[in-house]
């Protein structure tokens, strides 16, 4: 690979990587805070307001990192990114643009009304603000993806007089078929990792003896929610999306399968290593014809090998996307027999004294992340060597006025950057789970003052 | 259509530097003005919940450019590089300094953030005026409409010049002084107390010496671009922008000495948006010019992304800004009026 090429590929990866830590669970806390102050409203349990106001905490300190990294994301289509930004502009510039302006300024003008404003607008208010930052937040989330649904699968485009790419009809844009999917499989992750980081600090707590009502809250409600989620992104969004891969890539599905010669009643390989040089899968345990019946409905169906297309199409890092594949598949199932186990053990009333699995579901808290982590790369390493799939390659889309140099240079500023602020966001977020959420009423101590507020 | 599109895209960029500038303004101003933690959390808590909206407009104006005219985006950017990641880690940075500096009530730790938050926001101030100068100076664009700019070549504002030079270095100054007197009339209207008398005694010197740097700045942009005043002489919206800055001065002069400090803040804005209103007027239809050729000048036409595009472009944005315009009248109701810093709720902001 061209050395410019790559540094840029690289930065590109750290930056959005680092980035999408903050929004999945943005996206995933959003429904537990709306859910939570809804049932603050009906029942008028202040614990549902303790629940909220402390998670708020910790989803300001969240929300704030998304914000400032994800600033970087979109600028980096012009400054590292400008062969692409020139060639299809017309086209993903629609979605940024209005990210920012369906999206965004909806959420940042409610977030400090959702993290600051509870006293001065009431509680009906303050659930508008929470549920208008959930409502953000997935807007936000769909027009990325339709972004990224044109990269993977180009609809509504047109080629303009100077060969660039041009809207032809917006409706096909935004409703892209693979972005419905690709939505709905993303969400449902994120999902995932807010109901896991819930029921997490809820084991937390409850294996410190702390906060036993909240702790309760969470545990519950993370780990149904947990259960949930986890079970729709395998089904049906998960196999959606497979499907989706193997009918418009399908030298994709071959190389996230490691599978190198084609043929009927195709297996899914549960083990293996993907041997690309001597072009075939070491060691290989297969659940056989389990491929063709996911990707095409049959066991008996024809699925393509990597030999069937030429080897200027192939993804350029089949071992990488292969395990980013089969790590997530693994990871998801696992979340679904955890959080199973953890609500017949709730039905049967024995979550909160079941020690072991407290601490699984505590320490099982990066999984969730590493597993949107790997989702996100076997959807870009597989849409490799294309960057528009089909139209445009990766190698044509970056800034040639850029040397590698500049790009070197900036990358190891992210890093350390990024560093410093994972650290910080790290020690505050600790910093209130050693707080805790309090306990008592809002205006308990002085329910005579004044609903005086710090925020202006 | 490209016109206004020109006008569209300028416009918001206007409203960012309108609004993101008080906050820079008061963080070059912060040291001044506040000398105790308490007058501190004054500064802070008047722009600290509304940060994230104002970056917003960043977010918006980065997509429409990239939408409208891509060609722009994708030459200028990658042109811009370095000085581009600069402003952006400096705005991560001041976003950081805004959010976690209250969180622990320990002076050491304010003490760190506020200093952090006090040179980013300088910095930015200082920046984004070095693009305008080069906006306004023109880029070494090739003849394939790329460019490649060192941070400062021979300080000369002919040929292959840098990022810094004789030219840019003075409007950045112009800018942080512009700034720096916009944030200071912002903390006027919102702080009560010492940070207030302060902040009206040093808005009130800056906007002084604004005046006279303005005319020095023009009389090196009719040197540097020589051919522009005739151009923007004939443009009716160049005009305008002259008649809202001497309007807005008057505005402003009576608004600091009768003490009415909204009007003095509204005269403030109109100043900065007029005045980068002008710059726009009198560079169009080019939308990077260049240092090395006329004729290598990107124009907004040719800049533009294809008719349909640029006519769905038109459907959405109109009901996006509806959508924003909306917001601006919740966020200034809710936050209208002084700060108030209670001392029983230490933490945010």
């Amino acid at each position: 690979m061209d050395e410019t090429l790559f540094w840029n590929r690289i930065q590109f990866a750290f930056t959005i990587v680092f980035h999408y830590l903050f929004p999945q669970l943005t996206m995933g806390l959003a429904w537990f805070l709306v859910y939570w102050k809804w049932r603050a409203l009906r029942v008028g349990d202040e614990k549902y307001n303790q629940a909220v106001r402390f998670w708020g905490k910790i989803f300001g300190l969240n929300f704030a990192v998304g914000v400032v990294t994800g600033i970087p994301m979109e600028f980096q289509f012009g400054t590292n990114w400008a062969g692409f930004s020139k060639y299809a502009g017309g086209v993903i510039g629609q979605t940024l643009a209005m990210e920012g302006m369906f999206a965004f300024f909806l959420e940042s003008a409610f977030i400090g009304v959702l993290i600051f404003g509870e006293r001065r607008l009431g509680p009906r208010l303050h659930f508008v603000a929470a549920l208008a930052v959930a409502v953000g937040s997935w807007t936000s989330a769909y027009f990325i993806i339709v972004t990224n649904a044109f990269m993977q699968h180009p609809v509504g485009y047109q080629l303009e007089a100077d060969r660039s790419l041009g809207i032809a009809s917006l409706g096909a844009y935004l409703l892209n078929p693979w972005a419905w999917v690709q939505f709905a499989h993303n969400q449902t992750a994120a999902l995932v990792t807010g109901s896991f980081v819930v029921a997490a600090l809820g084991a937390f707590y409850t294996l410190r003896g702390l906060h036993p009502m909240q702790a309760r809250l969470y545990l519950r409600g993370g780990t149904l929610m947990g259960l949930i989620a986890s079970l729709l992104a395998a089904f049906p969004t998960g196999d959606q999306q497979a499907k989706m891969v193997g009918k418009h890539q399908p030298v994709t599905l071959a190389a996230m399968e490691g599978r190198f010669v084609g043929g009927p009643m195709a297996g899914e390989a549960v083990i293996g290593q993907p041997n690309v040089a001597a072009r075939r899968l070491d060691n290989p345990i297969e659940v056989p014809g389990a491929l063709s019946f996911l990707a095409y409905g049959h066991f008996g169906t024809f699925v393509h090998g990597l030999e069937d297309f030429p080897k200027d199409q192939w993804p350029d890092n089949i071992e990488l996307l292969y395990y980013s594949f089969h790590l997530m598949v693994t990871l998801g199932t696992i979340f679904i027999l955890l959080m199973g186990y953890a609500t017949f053990q709730r039905w049967r009333g024995r979550l909160e004294s079941t020690n072991w699995l407290l601490w699984v579901l505590m320490l099982s808290l990066p999984f969730p992340y590493i597993a949107n982590t790997l989702g996100w790369m076997t959807a870009e390493l597989g849409r490799q060597p294309w960057l528009i799939y089909g139209l445009f390659r990766t190698s044509e889309g970056y800034s040639k006025v850029v040397s590698s140099g500049d790009t070197v240079f900036t990358l190891i500023g992210f890093v350390g950057l990024y560093l410093v602020l994972g650290l910080l966001f790290l020690g505050l977020v600790g910093r209130e789970i050693s707080h805790g959420p309090a306990e008592e009423a809002l205006s308990a101590k002085h329910p005579e003052e004044p609903h005086e507020e710090l925020s202006p | 259509m490209i016109p206004t599109w020109y006008g569209i895209t300028a416009f918001m960029l206007i409203v960012y530097i309108a609004l993101d500038g008080r906050n820079f303004g008061a963080g070059m101003l912060h040291w001044l003005v506040a000398r105790t933690p308490e007058e501190r959390r004054q500064v802070i808590a008047a722009i600290g919940p509304l940060w994230t909206w104002h970056e917003v407009w960043l977010v918006g104006f980065g997509g429409t450019v990239l939408t409208v005219f891509p060609k722009l985006l994708a030459s200028a950017f990658a042109g811009y590089y370095l000085a581009l990641f600069l402003i952006l880690w400096c705005l991560i940075l001041r976003g950081i300094s805004l959010e976690v500096g209250g969180h622990i009530n320990d002076r050491m730790w304010q003490g760190f953030w506020d200093f952090v938050f006090v040179v980013a926001s300088a910095l930015l101030a200082i920046l984004f005026g070095a693009a305008a100068g080069n906006m306004a100076r023109g880029v070494p664009l090739a003849s394939d409409g790329t460019f490649s700019m060192a941070f400062f070549t021979d300080f000369t504002t002919r040929g292959y010049v840098g990022l810094l030079d004789w030219y840019t270095v003075s409007v950045a100054l112009f800018a942080a002084v512009a700034l720096a007197a916009h944030g200071g009339t912002y903390l006027t209207l919102k702080t009560e107390g010492a940070v207030h008398d302060r902040s009206a005694r040093y808005s009130r010197v800056l906007w002084a010496s604004v005046a006279p740097l303005m005319l020095v700045i023009s009389v090196e942009s009719g040197i540097v671009r020589p051919d522009l005043l005739g151009h923007a002489t004939h443009n009716p919206l160049w005009w305008l922008g002259l008649i809202v800055i001497c309007a807005a001065a008057i505005a402003l002069g009576s608004g600091l000495a009768t003490r009415n400090e909204m009007r003095s803040f509204v005269a403030s804005n109109l100043i900065l948006g007029a005045m980068l209103a002008t710059g726009a007027a009198a560079i169009f239809p080019v939308a990077l010019h260049s240092t090395l050729a006329p004729e290598n000048s990107l124009t907004a036409y040719y800049v533009a992304a294809g008719p349909k595009s640029l006519a769905y472009a038109a459907i959405w944005w109109p009901i996006g800004f509806a959508f924003a315009a909306a917001y601006f009248v919740f966020v200034s109701r809710r936050y209208a009026g002084k700060v108030n810093v209670s001392r029983e709720n230490q933490g945010f902001y």
